[in-house]
């Protein structure tokens, strides 16, 4: 199940803003399509990420694929331990699989729901 | 590789280009380590792709890349592969060539040790009795353009004669004669294929100015330049 308090980019990346701090990750089913990953590059702290652009990558068998940012900020943390522990992805994608927190000065304009991005996934399959 | 880029960010048609390597090169996956190849010949050309997997020796092979929208590809990154694998199966099988995509008894490292693409065959691979004959890797991004559109690069290398410095994988060479004749042949049998497993209708064309230029941009700041191959 996911956490009712997440917002969604059609790109499947989730983002929980929790006062200035966004919490950002990719989902579900995003690492059932993707399958097997391998490699993951994330963004180093003090650097700035923008909304709806690249922050960083990950490779499962082949193919590698572009994570977009749902916030504009300053990376304030990011999960090193996750590169090393890729299995969490499968496990906990809301939970300890976050991947970055940003100290945001913008939110990204296409940001959905739950039920929106439900109807966004069914749409693609 | 930049004009594979270019075509990623730009080609608003699905576009199938097929080329071959001059001088013959190493390229590596996107994630690789530069560190992992110090011993090859002094005067290997590299290059670091945008898309996965592990290295390939581009000697005399047929070399593709498919630019298109997600949509038009199953969602599974494997049925992905598995679709178009079969198209090239047809295509193989129609100058004389057979393989077939190995099953799941195939070795499937979760983070591979083998630096070349070819070494060792997992599942959904193309392969002979002699190994591996095609490479695939992908590329998937959602562009600014075109309303933020998801959009897929498959890269494919179609092995006609065996590579020096990879000998352990298959050739077309190991069962037709390859010819200027079969080359031609097979080009025109792959164009096909893959446009009728897509559902299209192929055309030939020229790239536009938009695409050269962005093409040399992405020559510039990232395939030619030293820090994006040296980048791990």
């Amino acid at each position: 199940m996911r956490p009712d308090d997440l917002k969604f980019q059609k790109s499947h990346e989730w983002c929980k803003v929790e006062g200035e701090t966004a919490t950002i990750g990719i989902t579900d089913y995003a690492v059932a399509h993707l399958s097997d990953l391998v490699f993951l590059d994330l963004p180093a702290v003090g650097s700035t990420v923008t909304a709806g652009e690249s922050f960083g990558e990950i490779e499962s068998v082949k193919a590698v694929s572009s994570l977009y940012s749902p916030v504009t900020g300053e990376v304030v943390e990011s999960n090193e331990e996750l590169g090393d522990n890729l299995e969490w992805l499968s496990e906990e994608p809301f939970g300890k699989a976050w991947m970055i927190k940003v100290k945001v000065t913008a939110t990204g304009p296409d940001l959905m729901e739950g039920a929106a991005y439900d109807a966004h996934c069914k749409a693609e399959d | 590789m930049a004009v594979d880029g270019a075509l990623l960010e730009l080609a608003t048609e699905p576009t199938l280009r097929i080329y071959g390597w001059q001088p013959h090169a190493v390229s590596l996956g996107y994630f690789q380590s530069i560190g992992d190849f110090q011993d090859l010949p002094a005067n290997t050309s590299l290059v670091r792709r945008s898309t996965g997997g592990g290295a390939i020796h581009h000697g005399d092979e047929l070399t593709f890349s498919l630019v298109l929208g997600a949509d038009r590809l199953p969602g599974d990154i494997k049925a992905s592969y598995a679709l178009l694998h079969d198209a090239i199966i047809r295509a193989l099988a129609r100058i004389g060539v057979s393989c077939w995509r190995a099953t799941a008894g195939a070795a499937q490292s979760a983070r591979p040790s083998d630096r070349w693409c070819f070494q060792t065959p997992v599942e959904g691979d193309l392969i002979t009795d002699e190994g591996k004959l095609l490479g695939s890797a992908q590329r998937r991004i959602r562009t600014t353009t075109a309303h933020g559109s998801a959009r897929v690069l498959h890269h494919g290398s179609l092995v006609l004669q065996r590579p020096d410095l990879t000998p352990f994988v298959a050739a077309v060479a190991d069962q037709v004669a390859v010819t200027d004749v079969t080359r031609s042949e097979l080009r025109a049998c792959l164009i096909d294929e893959l446009a009728k497993v897509l559902g299209l209708i192929a055309t030939s064309d020229e790239r536009t100015p938009a695409e050269h230029a962005m093409a040399s941009q992405l020559r510039e700041s990232q395939y030619g330049a030293r820090n994006y191959l040296h980048r791990r």
